[in-house]
């Protein structure tokens, strides 16, 4: 997987994370080393900071390996989920539906993790596609 | 029809009601709490308190805190 495809990809997925999520306030994706790989905010601290997150949920499951964490405060949320090798950190407003954005973070992982690999959108379906029409019209010319 | 007193009581138990619901909600609306998913299928809540929790509690509002 090529990095800067990788990067193009978590930012491109980061943009559509946020215009489903309004109550979104920052997210970033983080590679297995808990290196950024693409962050909403400039800020280094917040990559600083989503970091210490990871490796506090780490150290907190003991023994099994962490899916996805909801941590809520008085003052807001904060989803992790990881997914393909990849970590996905969001903070979001108070009372969002905790589900429906795990779900969007969980997809939007998956298109980063995707078109990082260069894929493309339609994954290994556009392949099965194309592979089965140039099947079908196989010693057809007209076809 | 129902008498006076009925309804007076009626009223005060009404009262009594909200306000009870308006102290669940103060309640819940501060609820803090940590809650992970394994990819074992397992969820646990950790309970507030535990030195795992707290540190990860602790982040979590250090970065919200950063926006």
């Amino acid at each position: 997987m090529s990095e800067n495809a990788l990067a193009e990809a978590a930012g491109r997925v980061l943009e559509n994370l946020a215009e489903l999520e309004p109550e979104l306030v920052s997210a970033g994706i983080f590679d297995s080393g808990l290196e950024p790989v693409a962050t909403s905010s400039t800020d280094v601290a917040w990559s600083k900071q989503a970091a210490a997150l990871l490796e506090a949920l780490e150290a907190g499951s003991v023994g099994q390996t962490l899916d996805s964490a909801h941590v809520a405060s008085t003052a807001g949320e904060v989803f992790v989920v990881t997914e393909s090798g990849l970590s996905l950190v969001a903070v979001t407003g108070r009372y969002v539906l905790a589900s429906l954005t795990s779900y969007d973070m969980r997809m939007a992982l998956r298109d980063a993790a995707r078109e990082g690999s260069g894929q493309g959108p339609g994954g290994s379906w556009a392949k099965v596609r194309k592979a089965t029409g140039e099947a079908e019209n196989k010693g057809r010319s007209d076809a | 029809m129902l008498k006076p007193h009925r309804v007076v009581l009626e009223k005060v138990n009404s009262y009594t009601e909200e306000a009870a619901a308006f102290m669940r909600r103060r309640r819940h609306h501060r609820r803090e709490f940590v809650r992970i998913r394994f990819q074992s299928g397992a969820e646990a809540d950790l309970p507030t308190g535990t030195p795992e929790a707290d540190r990860i509690a602790t982040a979590a509002r250090r970065l919200i805190e950063l926006g």
